[in-house]
C-alpha cells in the first residue's frame, strides 16, 4: 500500500508582535514554531512595517529556516494587501511603499492609495489579503463585479504570475462560501490561489494575549467588544499551523498548499547592506577619501604633537589609516569629522565618546579629546583588520544645541537621505499590569494585589483563595507581554545617512516631533543590517560647562580656555579626594562620595579609574575592594603570571578595562589585537559558546608556546570570562574624564558660574536643584530668590559669590509671561494689580510668583498678596484705574509655611533649610545633625534626623538600601540592611523627614550610620 | 420555529469524520440519526477570562429529517444538541 505524499506548506502571512498591539508572538517564537512544524521557510508580514526584519532573519537562520520578508500593506478603504519580497528590487519597492503609506498619515498609521502601487511592484509578489482584502470585502457583500475589477487591477499591477488569491480558513461562519467564491474568481481570471493562515500567534494559547492587545489598542475592555465583531476574533485558530493541520482545512484545494511552497521558493532575497550606502563626502580637487583623510591627519599630527617626538604617533597613524582604508571607512571618518568641525565653528561644544577614543585618527581629527598613545589605548578595540564591521562613533554635543547639529546634517545630506534610528517602547511588567487589568476590567483592589504579587512572589494568593486564578492568569499575561513593543520612539541620537534615498533602503515614518523622520529599525536592527549609524547625542553637562565658561568670561573678562587645562592641578584633585563633588560630572553620586576619600585620585588616570570603578560591572565582579585595598597598600599587588604585569599594572593587577582583555591575550597568548577584540566580544556575548571554546583552545595553545603553565593560562582565561560580561571601555572613561576634570575645575575656581550653569541645565546629574542650592549656600554662595524686579529668564550670576534664581524655576510661568515681565518692568510695577494688568500671567502663575517670594521686595506679606490676587478681575487692555477693594487683616505666613510654599512652586527654597526649624528641639533630645555625626566616634550609638534627598536600592547591593539625609549643614549617609528595611518599609516610603537610630561607621574620612530604628520626625 | 437548548442537550456521537471530526452518526432521544450533510462548521473560543467556551459547531441534516446545530465541547470532549429547526 502506498501512502499519499505528506502535504508541505509554508506560511506566507504571519504577524509578529511587531504588528504593534496585534501580533502576540515574538519573531523568535514564530521561527521556532515554524521550524518545529517542519517548514523550510517562513514569511513575516507585519502591518505596514518591517520593524523586526533583522531580528526575524537572525531567528529564522538560527532555526534553519529561510526568512521571507514582506508586509501587509494597508490601502485606502482600510483594505489589506499581502506583499512578499522576491528580490532586491522588491525590497526597494516594499520599503518605498511602506514609507509612502506612513508619510501621508499621522504617526502610527498608514494608508496607501492603490494607484500609488503603479511602477512600484517589480520584485514583489502580492497576495489578495485576509477577509479585509479588497476582493474578499467585495465578495462578502456580494459585489462580484467590484471583486473582479479589483482583481484585474492587481493582476495588471503585479502581473498574473505575481498576484495570487489568498484563501484562509479559521472555522468562522461564512468562510466556506467566501473561499468558494474566491476560487471561482481565481479560476475565471486564470489566477493562482494559495492558502495562508493570517497568523497572529505561534501557538493557540496566544489568542488570549492577542485579545488583550486588541483591547489595549482600542482602549477598551474584553466585555465591550463581542468576539467576531470588529477587531476581536471569534476563536483561537490564528496560530502557526502545520502542513497536516492546513491540509485538513483545505481537503478540497491541496493545490493551495502546494502553491505556498512554490511561492516561497521564488522569494530568494537576502538583506545585505554595507558601506556603499554612505554618501560620498566631497573632497577637494577630486582627491580620494583616503588621500584626503591622510592629509587631514597629517595636519592634525603636526598641530597635536607640535614640539614633541612625532615618530610613535606617525607609526600608529600609518597603522590606523591602513586598516581604515582596507575597511573602506575613510569616507565615514570624513563625514564625522565634518559634523564635528561644523559644530565647533558654531561654538557648539562636543567630543567623541566610547570606543572611538581608542583611535589616533579620531584624536587628530578632533573628534575625540583623548590621545590614545598617552593613555595606552588599543585601536583594535575600535576597529581591526580581523573584524570587518562598521564601528560606532558616538559624539556628545551641548544638549541645548544638538538640534542645530541635526539640522546641519539634514541640510547637508538632504531630508531624503537622513533619518533617526527608532526605538521600541516596550511593555514592562508593571505598566503591562495596568494595561491588561484595564482590558480585563479588573477592580483596583485586584490590580493592587497583582502588583504586590509581581513585586514579591510571597504575596501570590494561596491555593483556595478566591482571587488566585484571576491573579495567576493576569501575572502569566504580564510575563508574556513583557518586552513586547508598545509603540515607536525616537533614538536619542542615532542618525542614519545614506547615499541613495533612504526610503528605498529601509522604510521610514514620521516621528512625534514635527518634520522628524525615523527609520523602521532600532539600533540593534541597524547593526544587524550593517547600516552605518552616527550617534549625535545631547549631553547636558557639555551645555553646563559651556555656559559656566561663558559666565566666567563675562565675570572676569577672559575666556577660561577649558580645552587648554592640563589635568594636573593639585587643588582640583584635593577637592575631588574630599568628595566635595556635588555637581561634578560622573563623580558626584553617593557611591562615588563613599569611594573618593579612599581612592584619593591624584592624576587624570586615577579619575579614569574612579569613574570606571563605580559601575555595575566592577561592583558585581567584586573588583572595587581588591583595587582599593591594593591602592591603600592593604594587600600586595600580585599577578597570576609575570607576563601580565605590563597589561595590568595600571590597575594594580585587577582587570578593569575592556582594553586589558586585548592586552592580556596579546601578552600571555600571543593574540593579535584583532583576535583579542574577537575574544572580548565573544566573552561579552551570551550566545557565543562555540566561539569561546575555539578561542579558549587558541589561548591555551598560545600561552603554552610562551611557556606559561597550563593551569595559570586556564585560570587567567576563566578570569577573563568572568570579567567579559560587564566590562567597560577605558577609552570611554577617558573621554568622560576630560569633562570630569573641567567641571571639577570650574567648581574649584568659579563656584557661582558653576552652580548657575548647573541650575540652568536641569534635569541632569545625581542631585536635585534643591540639594544643589543648599550645597551652594553651604559653600558661602548667596542664592537670591526669584524677584520680579531683578530676576532674568534663567538663573544669573550677580556677584563673585551670589546667584539669582531665574523665572525658569517658577512653575506655570510661560515664556511669554517672562518676556512681558522683562519688557514691562523698565516702568516699575507699583502694585499687584498693576503687575497683573500689564503682564497678564493668569491666576495660577501669579499665585506661584507670590508664593515663590517674587514680590517680597515690596514688603507686603505674601498672604496679603494672595488675598489681593483673589480680588482682581482685570481684562486685557483695561485702563490702569485703582478701585477701592475690600481688605482683610491676615496673619503673615509662618516661616515653615513660606518655605513649603516655595518648595511647591520652585522645587526648592532659598530660605532656611527645613531642618533648621527643628534644630533646637532636636538638640534638646540629643539628636544629631550632619555636623554632629561628623564628630561622632566609630561604633557610637546615635540618633540623627534629616530630610531624605536620595533613596537608592541598587540591584548590586543585595537588598541593602542607601539613604542620603540632608540638613542645613550637609549630607549624611544612612545604610539600611534588608531586615531593617522590611520592618520600616512603610515609614521609609511615606515620610521624607526621618529620624534614624543606629551605629556610626567610620572608614577613613567616610562616615555612615548603620540604621537600626527609623521613625517619622514629628512636627 | 426552532427549539433552543441554551445549556445544550447531551447527545452521543457514534462516529466522526477523520479529517475535521464532523459527526457522521449520533444518538438522541433513543434514536440513531445518520448525518446526510454538514452545511456549516465553525469554532468559538471565547470568555477565556471567565469560564472558557471552546466549541466546534456543526450545522447538519440527518436521514431522520432533522436540521440541527450540534457542538462538541472541546474542554470536556462531550457532544451537545444546541438547536433544532422544525
Amino acid at each position: 500500500m502506498t501512502h499519499p505524499p505528506a502535504p508541505t506548506y509554508v506560511e506566507l502571512h504571519c504577524h509578529s508582535c511587531f504588528s504593534l498591539l496585534d501580533g502576540a508572538s515574538t519573531p523568535e517564537a514564530l521561527a521556532a514554531q515554524a521550524a518545529a512544524a517542519g517548514m523550510p521557510a517562513l514569511a513575516l508580514t507585519d502591518h505596514d512595517a518591517v520593524y523586526s526584519a533583522p531580528r526575524f532573519i537572525r531567528a529564522a537562520r538560527e532555526h534553519g529556516l529561510r526568512p521571507i520578508l514582506g508586509a501587509e500593506l494597508t490601502l485606502s478603504g482600510g483594505h489589506h494587501l499581502t506583499l512578499l519580497v522576491k528580490n532586491q528590487a522588491g525590497w526597494h519597492n516594499l520599503c518605498y511603499l511602506i514609507s509612502r503609506a506612513r508619510h501621508i498619515m499621522p504617526k502610527g498609521e498608514a494608508k496607501l492609495a492603490p494607484e500609488e502601487l503603479l511602477g512600484c511592484t517589480n520584485g514583489l509578489i502580492a497576495l489578495s489579503g485576509c477577509r479585509r482584502g479588497e476582493i474578499a470585502t467585495a465578495l462578502r457583500r456580494d459585489d462580484r463585479q467590484g471583486a473582479l475589477a479589483a482583481a484585474r487591477r492587481y493582476r495588471d499591477l503585479f502581473g498574473s504570475d505575481n498576484f495570487w488569491i489568498e484563501l484562509q480558513r479559521h472555522l468562522v461562519p461564512g468562510e466556506a462560501q467566501l473561499a468558494n467564491r474566491l476560487v471561482a474568481l481565481a479560476t475565471y481570471l486564470q489566477l493562482g490561489y494559495v492558502a495562508t493562515n493570517n497568523v497572529h500567534y505561534a501557538r493557540p494559547a496566544g489568542h488570549r494575549l492577542q485579545d488583550i492587545l486588541v483591547c489595549i489598542r482600542h482602549l477598551t475592555t474584553l466585555d465591550a467588544i463581542p468576539p467576531g465583531v470588529g477587531p476581536r476574533r471569534f476563536n483561537s485558530e490564528y496560530y502557526l499551523k502545520t502542513a497536516a493541520q492546513m491540509a485538513a482545512l483545505f481537503p478540497d484545494h491541496p493545490q493551495a498548499l502546494a502553491n505556498s511552497v512554490r511561492l516561497a521558493e521564488r522569494c530568494q532575497f537576502e538583506l545585505d547592506y554595507g558601506l556603499q550606502d554612505l554618501p560620498h563626502f566631497p573632497t577637494p580637487h577630486g582627491m580620494s577619501s583616503g588621500a584626503y583623510l591622510r592629509r587631514l591627519c597629517e595636519e592634525g599630527l603636526s598641530q597635536r604633537y607640535q614640539g614633541a617626538d612625532q615618530k610613535p604617533a606617525r607609526r600608529q597613524l600609518i597603522h590606523e589609516l591602513n586598516i581604515i582604508e582596507q575597511a573602506g571607512l575613510a569616507n565615514y571618518f570624513l563625514i564625522v569629522w565634518d559634523i564635528v568641525r561644523q559644530a565647533r565653528s558654531q561654538g557648539i561644544r562636543c567630543q567623541g565618546r566610547g570606543s572611538a577614543a581608542n583611535s589616533l585618527v579620531a584624536y587628530l581629527l578632533h573628534i575625540s579629546p583623548i590621545d590614545p598613545l598617552v593613555h595606552d589605548l588599543v585601536f583594535e578595540r575600535f576597529l581591526s583588520a580581523e573584524r570587518q564591521v562598521v564601528p560606532d562613533i558616538d559624539i556628545d554635543f551641548d544638549a541645548q544645541r544638538r538640534e542645530e547639529v541635526i539640522q546641519y546634517i539634514y541640510q547637508t545630506y538632504g531630508a531624503e537621505h537622513t533619518a533617526m534610528a527608532c526605538t521600541f517602547v516596550t511593555f514592562r511588567a508593571r505598566s503591562a499590569l495596568r494595561d491588561i487589568g484595564k482590558a480585563l476590567n479588573l477592580p483596583p483592589e485586584t490590580l493592587a494585589a497583582a502588583a504586590r504579587a509581581l513585586e514579591n512572589e510571597a504575596h501570590t494568593p494561596a491555593p483556595g483563595d478566591a482571587q488566585r486564578d484571576t491573579l495567576l492568569s493576569l501575572l502569566e499575561l504580564c510575563q508574556q507581554i513583557e518586552g513586547f513593543p508598545r509603540h515607536l520612539g525616537i533614538h536619542s541620537g542615532g542618525m542614519i545617512i545614506t547615499g541613495p534615498p533612504l526610503m528605498g533602503r529601509v522604510p521610514t515614518e514620521p516621528a512625534t516631533m514635527p518634520d522628524r523622520v525615523v527609520v523602521q529599525w532600532d539600533k540593534e536592527g541597524l547593526e544587524d543590517a550593517g547600516l552605518v549609524k552616527i550617534d549625535i547625542l545631547g549631553l547636558r553637562m557639555l551645555s553646563a560647562v559651556t555656559e559656566a565658561a561663558d559666565l566666567v568670561a563675562e565675570q572676569t573678562g577672559s575666556d577660561p580656555e577649558l580645552d587648554a587645562l592640563t589635568f594636573d592641578d593639585p587643588a582640583v584633585f584635593e577637592m575631588i579626594g574630599q568628595a566635595d563633588t556635588v555637581g561634578v560630572f560622573q563623580v558626584e553620586s553617593r557611591a562615588q562620595a563613599q569611594m573618593l576619600p579612599r581612592l584619593k585620585p591624584r592624576s587624570f588616570n586615577d579619575l579614569v579609574v574612579a569613574i570606571s570603578l563605580i559601575r555595575p560591572g566592577p561592583i558585581q565582579g567584586n573588583m572595587v575592594h581588591p583595587y582599593l585595598r591594593r591602592r591603600l597598600n592593604l594587600e600586595p599587588i600580585t599577578y597570576a603570571h609575570p607576563l601580565l604585569e605590563p597589561a595590568l599594572s595600571e590597575t594594580l593587577g585587577v582587570i578593569l578595562f575592556q582594553e586589558q582583555v586585548l592586552k592580556v591575550a596579546r601578552d600571555l597568548a600571543g593574540f593579535t589585537a584583532g583576535q583579542g577584540e574577537q575574544l572580548r566580544r565573544a566573552l561579552g556575548s551570551k550566545r557565543a559558546t562555540t566561539a569561546i571554546e575555539a578561542l579558549q583552545a587558541d589561548f591555551l595553545a598560545g600561552a603554552r608556546a610562551r611557556g606559561v603553565p597550563q593551569e595559570v593560562a586556564a585560570a587567567v582565561f576563566d578570569q577573563l570570562r568572568a570579567f567579559g560580561g560587564y566590562s567597560f571601555a577605558k577609552s570611554h572613561a577617558a573621554a568622560f574624564t576630560v569633562l570630569v576634570y573641567q567641571s571639577a575645575w570650574l567648581k574649584r575656581y568659579h563656584l557661582a558660574p558653576f552652580y548657575t550653569a548647573l541650575l540652568n541645565n536641569q534635569p541632569m546629574g545625581f542631585w536635585t536643584p534643591a540639594v544643589l542650592v543648599n550645597e551652594a549656600r553651604r559653600r558661602d554662595l548667596t542664592v537670591l530668590p526669584v524677584d520680579v524686579t531683578a530676576s532674568q529668564a534663567v538663573c544669573t550670576v550677580t556677584g563673585e559669590s551670589s546667584i539669582r534664581l531665574g523665572f525658569n524655576y517658577v512653575k506655570g510661568l510661560r515664556q511669554e509671561h517672562v518676556q512681558r515681565i522683562l519688557n514691562e518692568r523698565s516702568d516699575p510695577f507699583i502694585s499687584l494689580a498693576d503687575f497683573y494688568r500689564r503682564v497678564r500671567p493668569g491666576r495660577q502663575a501669579a499665585e506661584n510668583l507670590i508664593r515663590s517670594g517674587a514680590f517680597d521686595g515690596w514688603g507686603v506679606p505674601r498672604r496679603q498678596l494672595l488675598w489681593e490676587l483673589g480680588t482682581l478681575h482685570p481684562q486685557e487692555g483695561e485702563l490702569a484705574l485703582e478701585f477701592q477693594t475690600e481688605t482683610a487683616e491676615l496673619p503673615p505666613l509662618t516661616p515653615t509655611e513660606a518655605m513649603l510654599g516655595e518648595q511647591e512652586v520652585l522645587g526648592l527654597s532659598t530660605g532656611e533649610h527645613i531642618m533648621a526649624f527643628y534644630r533646637s528641639r532636636l538638640a534638646e533630645r540629643g539628636i544629631l545633625g550632619s555636623a554632629g555625626l561628623e564628630r561622632a566616634g566609630n561604633g557610637q550609638r546615635v540618633q540623627v534626623a534629616g530630610l531624605v534627598v536620595v533613596h537608592q536600592s541598587p540591584p548590586t547591593a543585595k537588598g541593602h538600601h542607601f539613604i542620603t539625609l540632608e540638613d542645613e549643614d550637609g549630607l549624611m549617609n544612612i545604610i539600611i540592611r534588608p531586615r531593617v528595611f522590611d520592618r520600616y518599609r512603610r515609614v521609609l516610603r511615606e515620610h521624607r523627614l526621618l529620624l534614624f537610630g543606629g551605629v556610626v561607621q567610620r572608614a577613613g574620612e567616610v562616615i555612615s550610620l548603620l540604621a537600626r530604628q527609623v521613625a517619622p520626625l514629628q512636627q | 420555529m426552532t427549539r433552543l437548548w441554551s445549556m445544550g442537550e447531551s447527545i452521543t456521537v457514534e462516529e466522526t469524520a477523520l479529517a475535521n471530526r464532523a459527526p457522521r452518526r449520533f444518538h438522541w432521544q433513543a434514536q440513531t440519526h445518520q448525518v446526510l450533510e454538514v452545511t456549516q462548521t465553525w469554532r468559538v473560543d471565547v470568555d477565556w477570562w471567565r469560564t472558557r467556551i471552546w466549541r466546534t459547531y456543526f450545522k447538519l441534516s440527518t436521514d431522520t429529517g432533522l436540521l440541527v446545530i450540534i457542538y462538541q465541547d472541546l474542554i470536556d470532549q462531550q457532544w451537545y444538541l444546541q438547536r433544532l429547526y422544525d
